[in-house]
């Protein structure tokens, strides 16, 4: 492939000089070109960033009062927290997974105060951590907010399965942005029993934690959802849990 | 009985085929790649179910070191159209001088002075994040120092200094310098930022929450409530 090759058309002239195949080695060639590829696979990201879209609530008073609004059947509130160290390293299970815990309490807080010392001796908190499905089955946190929203994700459940067929538009874009219209429509309402969820974090808690939360928001199809800073009571809360639960 | 004559074969292999084919996938590398930005320090983002990507253009991104360092780098329009007007380098450009004004106006006893040419040196760099105050000392080192100065987290002069400040007319630095970019002049960045497309915050996993929070109190002081958080995709077993 790589020489040149003359045909002497059978005849040979006498005299004629010898011709010579005409070789190019490409291994120097393949050599560079492997190097080179080397160096682009090593630098390019093939993989973007994702991203998470939050709205933070506005400074102004209006809006915290209309979300205390929120009927108490339906708030719930989650806490993350995470184990560190005395480093301040992050705690890792067995598996290497970082341990983070996530408390949450359902309406308003109910906290009991030892009239004496001021200790919080019992409150409506309850821990749980952040577990993936098994199988179909939620687990953890999850589970807890699949519950509370459970009549969104019935219907859009039922959706989904109309998605997967195609029946909203033969074109799969059009097929998409017609399913993800209609899920908003199902996630924003009113009718449905949907609950309202406000995050908190604890200056411990990982960043990893916060977005694992936020992330359950989306898993779980949840629309309401806020993050606020964590209050005094809310700590009290935390370490009444754990002296009583150790 | 005659000799079995064996056949001397040459041990030349042909590498033009061989060639085709690293070009070929050479090819495809070099038009596909984006290089990875020089970023002061390594984060890794917390993975989430999330698929919306991050735009490249017309995006203002925040990182914030697992020590509390804020770093900001602002990406332009990548419309070939506006690149002379609003490319990177030049809304880079834009942002720094109207950062600068808007620091002087404030501080007016301690004034920051630029040269043209530190301001070219400053839209080259895709994240900056030191004070004002140490801007012209940086931008007048050499690139390799400035590389190193700029990852040396245990400095006290790098990062873009940040506080509770609440009240806007005496803004700290990271104030100044968001809202120099949200009116630098391009508008095609200013609306992505309203989206909350615009502004990405991009944390370690690890971070405490103590230390991000800062970074989203005072863009919620600015009132840029909408925004985005970097992750990456989660994978099947999380």
């Amino acid at each position: 492939m790589a020489q040149i090759e003359q045909s002497d058309k059978g005849k040979k002239k006498k005299g004629a000089q010898k011709k010579m195949a005409i070789h190019v080695d490409f291994t120097p060639m393949v050599d560079m070109n492997m190097l080179l590829i080397t160096f682009f696979m090593l630098c390019t990201t093939m993989i973007k960033s994702q991203t998470l879209q939050i709205t933070l609530p506005t400074n102004e008073k209006v809006e915290q009062e209309e979300m205390s609004q929120a009927k108490e059947s339906e708030a719930i509130t989650l806490i993350v927290d995470t184990q560190r160290n005395e480093k301040g390293d992050v705690k890792k299970d067995d598996e290497g997974k970082p341990i983070n815990i996530v408390y949450y309490y359902e309406g308003k807080p109910q906290v009991v105060k030892d009239e004496a010392t001021g200790n919080v001796t019992s409150s409506n908190l309850q821990k749980e951590t952040f577990l993936g499905n098994e199988g179909d089955v939620q687990r953890g946190i999850r589970k807890i907010l699949h519950d509370r929203n459970k009549q969104v994700l019935a219907k859009i459940d039922d959706l989904k399965v109309k998605w997967r067929a195609k029946e909203f538009h033969s074109n799969k874009d059009k097929n998409d942005s017609i399913f993800q219209a209609r899920a908003k429509e199902i996630r924003n309402d009113s009718t449905l029993t949907r609950p309202v969820v406000v995050i908190k974090a604890t200056p411990e808690a990982s960043w990893a934690s916060l977005i694992g939360a936020l992330d359950e928001m989306q898993i779980n199809q949840i629309s309401r959802y806020q993050i606020d800073n964590i209050n005094h009571d809310d700590s009290l809360m935390i370490q009444a849990y754990n002296r009583m639960n150790p | 009985m005659g000799k079995v004559k064996i056949k001397r074969k040459s041990t030349l292999i042909d590498m033009t085929a061989m060639s085709d084919v690293t070009v070929l996938l050479l090819t495809f590398f070099m038009l596909t790649s984006t290089f990875l930005q020089k970023e002061p320090v390594t984060v890794i983002t917390p993975s989430s179910v999330s698929e919306i990507k991050v735009p490249t253009a017309n995006v203002a991104q925040i990182l914030v070191s697992p020590e509390g360092k804020v770093f900001i780098s602002v990406a332009g329009d990548a419309d070939a159209e506006n690149k002379d007007s609003w490319g990177s380098e030049a809304i880079r450009a834009e942002i720094l001088v109207k950062a600068v004004q808007e620091y002087n106006r404030l501080h007016p006893n301690n004034k920051v002075e630029l040269t043209d040419a530190d301001v070219a040196t400053f839209s080259k760099i895709n994240m900056f994040g030191v004070p004002f105050k140490a801007l012209p000392t940086f931008l007048r080192m050499s690139q390799t120092e400035q590389d190193k100065v700029i990852s040396d987290m245990s400095r006290a002069d790098i990062g873009i200094p940040i506080n509770d400040n609440k009240d806007l007319t005496t803004p700290n630095e990271f104030q100044i310098w968001m809202r120099a970019i949200y009116s630098s002049g391009n508008d095609n960045l200013q609306a992505s930022m309203k989206k909350g497309e615009g502004i990405a915050v991009k944390a370690d996993q690890n971070t405490p929450y103590e230390i991000v929070h800062h970074v989203l109190d005072n863009l919620q002081t600015l009132k840029m409530n909408r925004f985005s958080l970097m992750t990456a995709l989660k994978t099947e077993q999380d």
